[in-house]
């Protein structure tokens, strides 16, 4: 089901109020020093007070069954707020990764707990090079016997060895599902974070306000989630909706840096007059004005048609990703170019956002990768 | 709007267009090496096909106007529809799938945004004396605005309007009937040899500020003292003219609006173009950022694996394709009935930056064949679109004043301080 525009602004409006409340700059400069990342009361009260969390699960599995529209202003609202929360990776990567297996008694075993907030989740993809390309992969999956009960095996009958890397929120996720490498290919597995054999470690990252960790995996029991050999497929859709999901991300900061920028050019004076009636200055606003909307009309395009399950979909993911990526590097770096001096200091918010920024622009690969990634899925 | 009157209203479009012309062909389908590889963005003809052209035109207008389509968004008292823009919009992309005579050289100028003005500002007699002439095709309008001196400062315009009495104009607006005299230069005017009349703005008090001293009028192009020059523009062709006004008589009841009121005719007229100006062509644009035709010029010339190349492609089309999806929500926005955004003068911006890197790549692309013509299909010809960029950023609104607009009128950001209000003589 999608809601019409004023049901959206209601919808904008109480995140931002909540947000306002609960993750004002300084709590997000303490969870940016803090383990774990994010504050497991303002999680729940997410969940409890505005059900977040299930916004885009489905009914059958316990959440409100809205779509990508509702779910990219959420996600605008909270790249806009820079929130610390396991949203992006229990949200746009875990529930879609189950979703997109197909996998309904999987489905049935996690997203309930998912939708109500008491689940946390992650996606364990990219191993040392980054890529999250399938293909790449070497962590690997073995039948546990022969299907048999050996002890510690767990219900799946597969164990995981190897490593990952770049695992948003690895260490906090409570189910960590991986694609590692069986006979058949890549593959889709569900680990429980207490898992025997699984280490996690926190690394230190340029973007603080998102966690990510090593995991090293030992033999570690494993329940096989969707077909064996799906993980290409099951992938190829979940980074379609998850770079949706982070260009609504990416907008929101977006337009909160041209705010931030429009705001200090009306009210910071220089040589007598606001700084903002200097055309250089003005220019530089109104180039981040056009990047701020067109990366909202792409985000907002590619949204749609996920929600109609149109065929043009893939196609404006890849435009919405590139689109707004590049919007939030380009308005961020300005940002701090329009801040002068004061913009470059710690104390000032824009690093904060340069940071989300440029971390964004390269999650999935950055631009040697999402180019080529527009080029395929146009078919050319 | 209610859904089933658009459709009932394509249908009835639709009926029109299937009795009075033919499909078009497939044009998004094409083979490499075959067809016109013409990426000419301005038609630059010989002045007798150029005639051809413009009779056409008329032909068609006078069609569209005898079956209720000459324009869609006018009073009927002037032989309009009533309906809306979006109906406008409708009947365009309607009339996208037909092959019929481009009516630009009519439309984009005269009936899009002089025809409006009339509409404004002109007198009873002089709206039914031009309107229903304009939308028949019979009256072709153009607009003489800038000049060598007054530009993007278009307020600076210095043709004089002077009164046939000799007498200088009175601000009260009471005065009428006699005659001005009209001395001056303007420049940049498109379908000026073909036009019946132009919208000329004039400065009719030198010692008011600047923008209180203009008056518009209807000029006649068969007046005495009219004299169209055409302007060799940078691509070797003359899409523009100079108009030269020498001792040009124009009767009172030609004014449009007040005595030194013509800015607020003038605004009318300008609020007009941002809404043509900017909207996706066929033909060389279309192909300047389509997928295929890029990708297809790409093999053919053996570029296809080259990493950087590529790169510049996607980049491109993400800037091609993202201001579509912007066009898409402000076409969204206008259907809800809401308030517009920056959309138009963001997608303005893009369309310029959009051709002129979509021409640049293809150059990078072509390499030498773009410098030299080695008689290949396909090659030499996207000189011509090259040559024709840097208007797009100039035209209609410079890249500069778009952004200042931007600035100044979206984020609220301050003017310079105190401009100059003065004309310079």
């Amino acid at each position: 089901m999608t809601a019409d525009e004023s049901t959206l602004r209601e919808l904008r409006l109480s995140v931002r109020e909540f947000l306002q409340a609960k993750s004002p700059e300084e709590a997000v400069r303490k969870l940016m020093e803090s383990e774990p990342r994010f504050d497991p009361a303002v999680w729940a009260q997410a969940a409890d007070q505005l059900r977040l969390p299930g916004l885009s699960i489905p009914e059958e599995y316990g959440g409100d069954g809205f779509g990508m529209v509702e779910l990219g202003v959420v996600l605008e609202e909270m790249g806009r707020a820079l929130l610390c929360a396991p949203f992006f990776a229990t949200v746009l990567l875990a529930s879609q990764a189950l979703l997109a297996s197909q996998d309904r008694a999987a489905c049935a075993r996690h997203l309930p707990g998912i939708a109500t907030g008491r689940t946390t989740a992650t996606l364990a993809v990219a191993e040392n090079s980054g890529s999250w390309d399938p293909a790449l992969i070497s962590a690997r999956a073995t039948r546990d016997g022969d299907g048999g009960d050996g002890e510690g095996g767990g219900e799946g009958g597969w164990r995981l060895s190897g490593r990952k890397s770049f695992v948003v929120d690895g260490t906090t996720a409570d189910l960590i599902l991986v694609v590692a490498r069986t006979v058949a290919g890549p593959s889709l597995f569900a680990v429980d974070r207490r898992a025997e054999g699984l280490t996690t470690e926190p690394m230190r990252t340029l973007d603080a306000t998102r966690a990510m960790a090593r995991l090293t995996l030992d033999a570690v029991p494993a329940t096989l989630v969707g077909a064996d050999g799906a993980g290409g497929r099951i992938m190829a859709r979940v980074l379609d909706i998850a770079s949706v999901g982070l260009a609504a991300e990416q907008a929101g900061g977006a337009r909160r840096c041209l705010e931030e920028s429009a705001e200090h050019a009306r009210t910071r004076h220089q040589f007598g007059r606001p700084i903002g009636s200097f055309q250089a200055v003005k220019h530089k606003c109104a180039d981040m004005l056009v990047q701020v909307e067109l990366a909202e009309a792409a985000s907002r395009e590619a949204a749609l048609l996920a929600a109609e399950g149109s065929e043009e979909f893939p196609v404006a993911a890849a435009v919405a990703h590139a689109c707004c990526s590049r919007a939030y590097l380009f308005t961020a770096m300005e940002n701090i170019q329009v801040h002068g001096g004061i913009g470059f200091t710690w104390e000032h918010p824009a690093h904060l956002y340069f940071r989300r920024a440029k971390s964004s622009q390269l999650l999935f690969g950055g631009p040697a990768v999402y180019h080529e990634r527009l080029l395929d899925r146009l078919g050319i | 709007m209610a859904h089933d009157d658009m459709q009932d209203f394509a249908t009835e479009v639709r009926r029109f267009l299937d009795a009075h012309a033919v499909k078009a062909p497939d044009r998004t389908a094409f083979t490499w090496g075959e067809g016109d590889d013409s990426m000419a963005y301005f038609s630059s003809l010989p002045p007798e096909a150029d005639r051809e052209h413009v009779r056409r035109a008329r032909a068609w207008q006078r069609t569209r106007h005898e079956n209720g389509f000459g324009w869609i968004t006018g009073p009927p008292e002037y032989g309009g529809r009533g309906l809306t823009p979006l109906h406008d919009l409708v009947y365009d992309a309607v009339e996208a799938g037909y092959d019929v005579p481009d009516t630009g050289t009519l439309s984009v100028v005269g009936l899009g945004m002089i025809g409006p003005t009339i509409l404004a500002h002109a007198q009873p007699h002089i709206k039914d004396r031009w309107l229903p002439a304009m939308y028949r095709g019979d009256a072709i309008a153009c607009q003489l605005f800038s000049e060598p001196g007054a530009g993007s400062d278009l307020a600076g315009v210095t043709t004089r309007a002077v009164r046939d009495d000799g007498g200088t104009s009175r601000s009260s607006g009471a005065e009428s009937g006699g005659a001005w005299v009209l001395d001056g230069q303007k420049v940049w005017t498109s379908v000026a040899q073909h036009s019946e009349i132009g919208l000329a703005l004039t400065r009719t008090n030198p010692t008011a500020s600047k923008h209180r001293g203009i008056t518009a009028f209807l000029v006649p192009m068969d007046a005495p003292g009219v004299e169209v020059r055409p302007l060799r523009q940078m691509t070797g062709g003359a899409d523009f003219n100079e108009v030269f006004l020498t001792g040009v008589r124009v009767p009172d009841d030609h004014r449009l609006g007040e005595v030194d009121g013509g800015w607020t005719v003038a605004l009318t007229t300008l609020m007009n173009e941002r809404a043509t100006v900017g909207s996706e062509g066929a033909g060389p644009v279309a192909a300047a950022l389509s997928p295929d035709r890029l990708s297809a010029l790409m093999r053919a010339t053996w570029t296809w694996d080259d990493r950087a190349l590529r790169a510049r492609l996607a980049e491109l089309l993400v800037d091609a394709t993202a201001t579509g999806y912007l066009n898409a929500r402000a076409t969204r926005t206008l259907r809800a009935g809401a308030a517009p955004g920056p959309e138009r003068s963001v997608s303005k911006l893009m369309y310029g930056q959009n051709l002129t890197r979509a021409a640049h790549f293809v150059s990078d692309v072509l390499g030498p064949r773009i410098i030299a013509d080695t008689g290949e299909w396909g090659t030499y010809a996207w000189a011509e679109l090259l040559l024709a960029t840097p208007a797009l950023r100039i035209l209609g609104g410079t890249e500069e004043i778009m952004k200042n607009i931007l600035a100044e009128r979206v984020l609220g950001l301050p003017k310079e301080p105190a401009a100059a209000k003065e004309v310079r003589p």
